[in-house]
């Protein structure tokens, strides 16, 4: 069969199968398109993101540390923890007299700062300890659970400040016919006037610490190192790379993205819940396969896990759209990401040529 | 490939743009009936129960009624995503919903509110159930559904009396996050002390997981062996706990109390397993709020902002009484 | 440190023992602690419950024993069990509904029809694992999703009800019940019993013991005594080794998944002669990870080539003993989580301190 193939079709098919997942987007989109009623609005397009954040943010704190051929199972309940800490903290601020802006603010940055713990620890096993990853982030997962749980049995993370849930479900740009543009605020029109909600806030805060990740893995010595661990340990050591701090770097980022998650979960939610991510361990780890990453390490790119988490996003919505019960979404999933993985083993050069 | 993917990314916007004008218009045009959406809080028979009553009523009044996807868990997490998603089809005059939080409802209820979508909510409510006065969540019309507070007050009351007023109770709920199950465990505690020879001896949260239950309400068991009454706050603490008195031999010997008469917790209650179930009045709360809903979109009726039916004890003495019937959630 | 502590260990047989089997001597530790904490704790009855309650998790890590051994891992089984359960469960209320067969042949027919759907899953990952070098941890997580969407599909996400009581009647009997004075009676309570007279009877072996210990016992003569067995260690050992000394690799691997998968659809089986209803999987019960927490405690390898199947089953008692226990001995649930995931860690620790022990 080898010898039938012309070097052009097999070039073709090359090409097809490096590029698999943005077919398979576009693919899913047609589909979608056709059969889902009100689906080709940038309404929806806006819900897809907006639900997409926590996939995305993990998926990417779970790229990094694929790259380097380890696996974070905690992001699910790291998510979970901050969620509840982060509500707890706030409500807390403001009632000890704190603007409620302010205490917001400050309960998120204490947060993202605590945010760190779970990964610091996990790295500290991982890299000094020599525990391997699985283990030791599924003890973190434990504890994260158990710690959240403890933290919610003296009374629910909840009672917000109202605002949390205006800068959750608020918009970066509205545009209303009579008052034209304007930002944040949506403007006073009466009841049933239309109103163009143009990027949700959690989606634009979501963008930007994707574009910082991504820059850091693509540009940075910080990202040339990762992929040299990921690509040779022993040859990361001998030229001289920390591998050890470097780990630990690695796993507290991803710790840092749970959070983040766990942050605009609560401001979407205004309440923290300690099960909040735990079903977006296999959605997240699922988009970093797709976009092509390998999990014996050395592979795979930001903007491809994007389009990992993105086409989960897609499938989710289109799937509720259409009325058929999410319980297909789980299989599909599970399909795609066999899937990718087999084209990544007919197509091997695939994930070397995405190294460059 | 990445120039490539944004290539697409921006075509693909321009041509969603361009959809929505046409989408826009289409939808003005061909709304002459009033269409409700019912949203329900999570896949289980208190809301299949409640979407018959619905679309029973909306068949009656000739109401379009759309049925949201069943969310499978408990929470704003699963729920706002369906809500919005189903939302997006344009076209709906009013949201029936039973909201999963209390506060996490309520922005993406008053968007769709701003919008011109009327909102009643059924089963749970916004902030504290009180749209009569006005603060940031008194935008639905009406909120209708049981006080589940006040349905464990009343379930510890008739436990107690079961148990002869005297003895060990034990508590085996569901998930500490979800205040539905929370208020049926705070009623059903300051219930008790109406009691003073009944002594609470503890509460276990299986996180809906069967298996805990059981293992939970056995060690309990194990610790106070003379514990004389359970309540099981839904299906899996009442089955769970069931499967543990069976183990620790007890069956008989210990009462247990349940929430919500499906057709299988009707059943256990027929052979024996469990001996006391309150049932609230789904289809009630269901046909009511297309009714109300109705009204006030044809009659321009003020609906009253709270509704709340009551509740039916069943036991092993009217679990046949054909009057009862009715009360299953079938 | 390290060294001199190495040094002690190798030359006391004692301590050496102690070392490699620190899981058994912590599960004895925290018996004899908690029967000081726990009233009701140190019990007959208290240790058959408990057993009871883990006959679940046993199996699962059982299976787990086998994957870890080749080198893999199967995350599915949590999964696979739920669906097993589900199937086991709607055939069982169909063929109940209809009333055609006799309760036994109703069964029969379920147990069996769902043990044989369990054994897909698994030669699906097999095949992709070993035919198509798929890595395990994405073919069984691709499962988990897969046999997840499946289950729920089935039982339409509600536990499969109304089915036959003998189910639990089977799965929660007892062997022995006895009461001084009246005698013992065998598979049942005497007829006649008042519902106040019920606490008296002593109850003895669960009939789950006897399926557990034939289980264990079949497990654990293939894993230690068969060519299979041998191969299995060989493996995980050296894979490349493997080949070369004339074992089809390929084909062991498919077998090692579909036995893993098989004992995760008898786990589902029980769950349904134990609970009496069809239950799915949720993901708050994460059976897969705890299995493998147990197998590693055992003292397992995630790399391969090292466990013992009675070791992982010591590893699921010291984890079910530590939750009765911390119940029994009323300290807040949660802290059960924190408890595991220290424990686990513990694990491997101890395994770093001592590498050549095992």
């Amino acid at each position: 069969m080898q010898s039938l193939m012309t070097q052009k079709n097999k070039d073709l098919l090359l090409r097809i199968g490096k590029q698999w997942a943005v077919i398979f987007f576009v693919a899913e989109l047609i589909f979608f398109g056709l059969t889902a009623k009100g689906f080709f609005t940038v309404n929806t397009f806006q819900i897809v993101l907006f639900f997409g954040t926590a996939i995305m943010l993990m998926a990417v704190g779970e790229l990094f540390v694929i790259i380097t051929g380890g696996i974070d199972l905690s992001v699910g309940y790291v998510m979970g923890l901050s969620s509840i800490v982060s509500t707890k903290l706030i409500v807390a601020f403001a009632g000890s007299g704190l603007p409620e802006l302010g205490a917001i603010l400050l309960g998120i940055l204490i947060t993202l700062v605590l945010g760190l713990i779970p990964g610091m620890i996990n790295g500290l096993l991982i890299s000094r300890l020599n525990v391997p990853p699985f283990i030791a982030t599924f003890s973190m997962l434990g504890i994260s659970h158990g710690v959240s749980e403890l933290l919610i049995t003296e009374g629910a993370a909840k009672n917000l400040p109202h605002m949390a849930n205006v800068i959750g479900n608020g918009h970066f740009l509205y545009f209303a016919q009579e008052s034209g543009f304007s930002f944040f605020v949506r403007p006073e029109v009466a009841r049933g006037v239309k109103v163009f909600e143009l990027l949700p806030n959690v989606v634009v805060m979501t963008f930007i610490l994707v574009a910082i990740f991504a820059f850091v893995l693509k540009r940075t010595v910080f990202g040339v190192h990762t992929y040299a661990i990921g690509g040779n340990e022993d040859s990361a050591v001998r030229s001289g790379i920390n591998v050890k701090n470097h780990i630990m770097k690695i796993y507290m980022l991803s710790s840092f993205l749970a959070a983040s998650a766990g942050v605009i979960y609560m401001l979407k939610y205004v309440t923290g819940k300690a099960d909040a991510g735990a079903s977006l361990l296999l959605d997240s780890i699922a988009a970093v396969v797709i976009g092509g990453a390998s999990l014996s390490g050395g592979s795979g790119t930001v903007w491809k896990a994007i389009l990992g988490a993105v086409i989960i996003a897609v499938l989710e919505t289109g799937l509720r759209i259409l009325g058929i019960p999410t319980f297909d979404k789980y299989i599909m999933v599970g399909v795609i990401l066999i899937f990718a993985v087999l084209i990544d083993q007919v197509f091997p050069e695939t994930t070397y040529k995405d190294k460059e | 490939m990445r120039k490539g993917l944004i290539l697409v990314m921006v075509l693909l916007m321009a041509f969603s743009m361009s959809a929505q004008l046409f989408a826009g218009g289409q939808q003005e045009a061909a709304d002459d009936e009033i269409t409700m959406l019912f949203m329900p809080g999570v896949a289980d028979p208190f809301y299949y129960v409640m979407e018959k009553g619905i679309v029973a009523k909306g068949e009656e009044l000739g109401v379009n009624i759309i049925v949201a996807e069943f969310p499978k868990a408990w929470g704003p997490e699963v729920q706002v995503p369906i809500l919005e998603a189903t939302v997006a089809q344009g076209g709906i005059d009013m949201i029936l919903i039973a909201p999963t939080a209390i506060d996490a409802l309520i922005s993406p209820l008053k968007k769709l509110y701003d919008q011109g979508i009327e909102i009643i909510t059924v089963d749970t409510y916004l902030g504290d159930g009180d749209y009569s006065k006005d603060s940031d969540y008194s935008f639905p019309l009406s909120y209708i559904g049981s006080d589940n507070e006040k349905g464990g007050r009343e379930m510890a009351a008739h436990l107690c009396e079961m148990i002869g007023g005297e003895g060990k109770v034990y508590i085996n709920s569901t998930n500490p996050d979800v205040s539905s199950v929370m208020g049926r465990v705070k009623g059903f505690k300051e219930g008790i002390e109406a009691f003073p020879e009944v002594e609470l001896v503890g509460v276990d949260y299986n996180m809906d997981v069967q298996q805990k239950a059981t293992d939970q309400t056995l060690a309990a068991l194990q610790k106070d062996p003379d514990i004389a009454g359970i309540f099981g706050t839904n299906l899996y603490s009442s089955q769970g706990a069931y499967q543990a008195v069976v183990n620790a031999g007890l069956v008989g010997a210990v009462k247990i109390a349940t929430w919500d008469a499906s057709v299988d917790i009707i059943n256990a209650l027929k052979k024996g397993q469990i001996d006391l179930v309150l049932a609230q009045k789904p289809f009630e709360i269901g046909s009511l709020a297309v009714e109300w809903g109705y009204k006030f979109f044809t009659e321009g009726t003020e609906i009253p902002a709270k509704v709340i039916p009551g509740f039916e004890f069943f036991d092993s003495e009217n679990v046949n009484d054909p009057d009862m019937e009715q009360f299953i959630y079938k | 440190m390290k060294g001199n502590l190495n040094l002690i260990i190798e030359e006391s047989r004692t301590l050496k023992a102690i070392a490699r089997n620190w899981a058994f001597c912590f599960l004895i530790f925290f018996i004899v602690i908690f029967s000081f904490t726990g009233k009701g704790f140190l019990s007959i009855v208290n240790f058959q419950n408990i057993i009871h309650l883990s006959v679940i998790a046993i199996f699962m890590a059982a299976a787990e024993t086998f994957v870890i051994i080749t080198g893999g891992i199967d995350l599915s089984v949590g999964f696979v069990m739920g669906l097993s359960s589900v199937t086991a469960g709607k055939i069982i209320q169909i063929l109940f509904a209809a009333g055609n067969l006799s309760v036994g042949a109703i069964l029969l027919t379920g147990s069996v029809i769902a043990l044989v759907v369990s054994l897909i899953p698994g030669l699906i990952s097999g095949i992709m694992i070993a035919r198509f070098k798929v890595p395990p941890f994405i073919a069984t997580l691709g499962m988990w999703g897969i046999t997840n969407g499946i289950a729920l599909k089935i039982c339409k996400g509600f536990p499969v009800a109304s089915l036959p009581d003998e189910l639990t009647k089977i799965g929660n009997g007892y062997t022995i019940y006895y009461k001084e004075g009246s005698g013992i009676s065998w598979f049942s309570l005497p007829a006649g019993i008042a519902n106040d007279q019920i606490r008296e009877y002593l109850r003895l072996i669960p009939i789950s013991f006897i399926l557990l210990f034939i289980v264990i016992f079949i497990l654990r003569h293939i894993l230690n005594n068969t060519t299979f067995g041998q191969h299995t260690y060989a493996i995980g050992g050296n894979e490349d080794a493997a080949i070369r000394s004339g074992i089809n690799v390929q084909k062991h691997l498919i077998k090692i998944y579909m036995l893993s998968s098989f004992i995760a659809g008898m786990a589902g089986v029980f769950n349904v002669f134990q609970t009496g209803i069809g239950n799915f999987t949720t993901f708050g019960a994460m059976y897969e990870l705890f299995a493998v927490a147990a197998v590693v405690i055992g003292g397992a390898s995630l790399l391969g080539g090292k466990g013992r199947l009675l070791a992982s089953v010591v590893g699921v008692l010291l984890i079910a003993v530590l939750e009765n226990g911390l119940l029994i001995s009323g300290v807040e649930p949660f802290y059960r989580y924190i408890a595991v995931g220290l424990l686990l860690i513990l694990a491997i620790v101890i395994d770093q301190l001592f590498p050549d022990l095992f």
